[in-house]
């Protein structure tokens, strides 16, 4: 604890030099998605670069995050991810937790939880390092971002429009407008999306800042 | 106030439970308990509802609900900051209660780098504000708090408190907590940069820390410091990287050493005009300048003294016209870097500031009126002395067309022409390497004509030829000369007092004293006036009163203050904002050409249109930034807004009645 009060102390009163290093980016609209290599759950190396003809739907996720949590135990998640894979979409799943915090996962219990949940990604990638996360200014999980064919970032933000406030807890998914299932279709036909820009919801994500 | 169904809200609860199962199961491990009861172990904290209410006879009080977090656990002010939530809270109150939205207390940043959100940490109270019709009993209230409480990972966490009013102890910290509530507005001023918002603000202490918490979210990104500079003179300036070009107006909490003030800012677009339009904006206004009354009676003598050169050659008229411009743009020069520099300390300043000071109003009343009495006794000053407009008769001195040129511009300070307003309040609001370039193509609009003659000498054949009727026209000119003079007066007065307007009088006289003597008598002591004239001038304008009652009252206006529009339109009241000052001498003229008239005071009160007056007369920081609201910095600024507009609209700067009616129509 002491170590954290210190951190808090160094963050506030100083550090702009330090801050600047883990600085969050903030990926324009309308323009090529940042291209990342990641490993996933399986060991392979993955490059966004490599998926261009696809669009492409990048999830922040972290399990054990109640709101993450919810989206999953409700079947939320899963019923966007199939939309989005039988629409010839490929979905990845992001885990930016740094070793010892809460969501970061070994690639085998990624898989086993993939399993459980009944999801469905193309893959789970582990960013331990929260490199992507922060090349794409993921804050929080979930955080959500929609790529077209040609690689252009065509959405970021909330998956859907409960989120900001407790009232998220208690406001039944079909009563929520989805951003990312309702806006697939435009997405498919490469067109800039009519939202494209909200504030993301839920737990921060969980990086490495010691 | 019930949870929004017939179902009794124990029910509820218990289906958001079964259908949150996992949720709560996590909550149900820390003995999370859904009891009505009070305090309320939540898990990570110990929730209980508390009041300041003192006695039953109490028409309004407190109710808080205090949270004594864990170590290491935060909860979330109304903008969360990158991630988290504001509480929920739902009432359930007896008939003849209302229990108003939370009051929130100043957040504390807490950051998790690269996020960082805000919130609160440890022992904290809510407090809400509970009105209670006199005639109901006090009985039990309820609330189910709904709250995120995170340390690094989050948990929702629920407590269901009730508090019986009728029995219910005073607790202090209820006081305390509103007692430290946000309450007081700062008054801020704020631009965005580039990719920064800058603020700026007023604070009489020394500054440790400061953080402006905005209360919107997606405007702003939240940075583990925010740049703050001290500016000199108490002003202060904060910085906060913006997320996108235009930001509007934001709301928010400004944290000054961990004390909260509220922060409610509109600001206009400073994309809403280029460089090169303020630019073209201020050569037009400059033209047109030279056509407001204050300045016709000084550019009409530079224009009778080239009509008696009609005749001369031309490079004598090209040079008095080019000492003219200099005069013009030397000055123009000279009040632009004045106007950067004063800046620069951090005082809010605007045109025609200078004659929000009496001594300078005074001074120019001696001018005027000394140039009156030159002009009326016929005097040839000698060379020497600037011959202020009188250059009839030294046409070989350049330096009277020069000074003519500077005399121009400082009289013309308390006009603004039309396009003026908009060009001066981009430059002045804009930074120093777009001030200049704005000053000087008001100069050159100004000096525009004699530049023209200066290149086309012969031109001035085209103007009516030089005769006896030019002596009896510069005669004439005294008067203008003195009517400006006795404005001036009436300014000075406004300023001061009646007292020190008669000895600003009694200058008068022995400022006519000593050009009299100038006049009649030769040798070197004929300038003793001119010398006793400035020592009492010295005498006089240091002891000067300082007017604050506001003698432009006007008894059918209400008095302006910087929270009236935004509280006129949340009371959907249409409102019509007058910017005026005694020395604004277009103000003035509105005044009696539109507002004074009665078919102007007739509509306002027929259509319900609330009339206020904004008087700037003397020096004032507040109505300063209310200016910079609408970029501009300087008067006449009519502001008018009714039901159904969606912000209010800027009023052309000369009106008429019919005008006037009809651009509120």
């Amino acid at each position: 604890m002491k170590v954290f009060l210190t951190l808090i102390a160094t963050f506030t009163f100083s550090s702009l030099t330090y801050a600047a290093e883990i600085k969050l980016q903030n990926p324009p609209i309308n323009t090529e998605a940042p291209n990342f290599v990641a490993i996933n759950s399986y060991g392979k190396t993955i490059q966004l670069s490599d998926l261009k003809g696809s669009p492409v739907i990048l999830e922040w996720t972290n399990h054990d995050c109640p709101y993450v949590a919810r989206h999953y135990n409700e079947n939320n998640m899963q019923s966007v991810q199939k939309i989005a894979r039988d629409a010839g979409i490929v979905w990845l799943s992001i885990i930016s937790s740094t070793p010892g915090d809460q969501g970061h996962v070994s690639p085998e219990k990624a898989n086993e939880l993939t399993d459980s949940r009944g999801a469905s990604p193309t893959h789970v990638l582990l960013d331990e390092s929260g490199e992507i996360g922060m090349l794409y200014g993921a804050k929080t999980t979930p955080h959500m971002y929609m790529i077209d064919a040609n690689g252009i970032l065509r959405y970021k933000g909330a998956i859907d429009d409960i989120g900001r406030g407790m009232q998220f807890f208690n406001t039944a998914f079909k009563e929520a407008k989805n951003y990312v299932s309702s806006q697939i279709n435009q997405l498919l036909a490469k067109q800039s999306l009519a939202i494209n820009s909200t504030t993301a919801y839920g737990c921060s994500v969980k990086y490495n800042y010691d | 106030m019930d949870r929004g169904g017939n179902a009794p809200p124990f029910l509820l609860q218990w289906f958001n439970m079964i259908r949150m199962k996992n949720l709560f199961l996590a909550c149900s491990l820390f003995l999370c308990t859904l009891a009505a009861s009070n305090p309320v172990e939540t898990g990570h904290a110990r929730a209980s509802l508390i009041t300041n209410l003192q006695d039953s006879q109490q028409e309004s009080f407190y109710v808080g609900v205090r949270l004594e977090m864990q170590e290491g656990w935060h909860t979330y002010w109304e903008n969360p900051g990158d991630s988290g939530s504001p509480f929920d809270a739902k009432w359930n109150v007896a008939e003849g209660l209302i229990v108003e939205n939370v009051e929130w207390p100043t957040p504390i940043t807490i950051p998790y780098p690269p996020l960082m959100t805000f919130g609160y940490e440890g022992d904290v109270v809510f407090p809400f504000k509970v009105f209670r019709a006199i005639d109901s009993d006090l009985s039990s209230i309820s609330v189910d708090f709904d709250f995120l409480i995170c340390a690094d990972i989050c948990i929702p966490e629920k407590a269901s408190l009730t508090l019986d009013l009728s029995s219910a102890t005073p607790n202090a910290l209820v006081d305390a907590a509103v007692q430290n509530l946000p309450a007081k507005i700062i008054q801020t001023q704020s631009i965005v940069e580039g990719n920064s918002l800058k603020t700026k603000f007023k604070f009489s202490q020394p500054i440790k820390e400061a953080y402006l918490f905005p209360r919107q979210d997606n405007l702003f990104s939240y940075t583990p410091t925010q740049q703050f500079v001290s500016l000199g003179d108490n002003s202060y300036e904060i910085t906060v990287p913006v997320l996108k070009d235009e930001v509007a107006s934001f709301s928010g909490i400004l944290s000054i050493n961990g004390e909260g003030f509220q922060i409610e800012e509109q600001l206009e677009s400073t994309a809403s005009m280029s460089l090169w339009q303020a630019i073209l904006f201020a050569l037009i206004g400059g033209l047109i300048l030279n056509l407001m009354p204050c300045v016709f009676p000084v550019i009409s003598l530079k224009v009778l003294s080239f009509v008696s050169m009609g005749g001369d050659d031309n490079s004598k008229i090209r040079n008095h016209a080019l000492s003219f411009v200099g005069g013009v743009m030397s000055t123009f020069l000279s009040i632009a870097t004045a106007l950067i520099i004063i800046r620069s300390t951090g005082s809010m300043i605007g045109w025609g500031y200078q004659l929000q000071s009496p001594v300078v109003v005074g001074i120019l009343t001696l001018i005027m009126l000394g140039i009156g009495l030159i002009l009326l006794t016929n005097i040839n000053f000698a060379s020497g002395l600037t011959t202020f407009g009188s250059s009839v008769q030294s046409r070989n001195d350049y330096s009277g067309s020069f000074f003519t040129g500077v005399l121009a511009v400082v009289v013309a300070s308390p006009c603004t022409a039309p396009f003026m307003g908009a060009a001066i309040g981009y430059a002045l609001l804009q930074p120093s390497f777009a001030t200049l370039p704005i000053f000087l193509a008001l100069g050159l609009g100004f000096a525009g004509p004699y530049l023209l003659l200066a290149l086309k000498p012969e031109w001035i054949s085209a103007l009516p030829k030089p005769g006896a009727w030019m002596e009896t026209l510069k005669q004439f000119f005294a008067f203008p000369m003195i009517a400006t003079a006795l404005w001036l007066m009436w300014v000075f007065m406004v300023q001061t007092s009646g007292d020190a307007l008669i000895l600003l009088l009694l200058l008068g006289l022995i400022l006519g004293i000593a050009i009299w003597m100038i006049a009649t008598f030769k040798g070197r002591w004929k300038w003793l006036g001119m010398l006793v004239t400035l020592l009492a001038a010295v005498q006089i304008f240091n002891n000067l009163p300082e007017n604050t009652s506001g003698l432009l009252a006007d008894s059918s206006a209400e008095q302006w203050n910087l929270a009236i529009e935004s509280d006129l339109q949340a009371q959907d009241q249409a409102y019509l904002i007058n910017f005026t000052a005694a020395w604004c001498i277009t103000c003035q003229t509105n005044e009696k050409t539109a507002f004074a008239r009665d078919k102007v005071k007739e509509y306002l009160i027929d259509q319900n249109i609330t009339y206020v007056k904004a008087d700037w007369t003397n020096r004032n920081e507040e109505i300063a930034i209310g200016l910079a609201r609408y970029e501009r910095t300087g008067i006449p600024l009519y502001i008018f807004w009714k039901p159904g507009m969606p912000g209010s609209k800027i009023l052309p700067a000369v009106l008429t009645e019919d005008l006037l009616i009809k651009s509120m129509q």
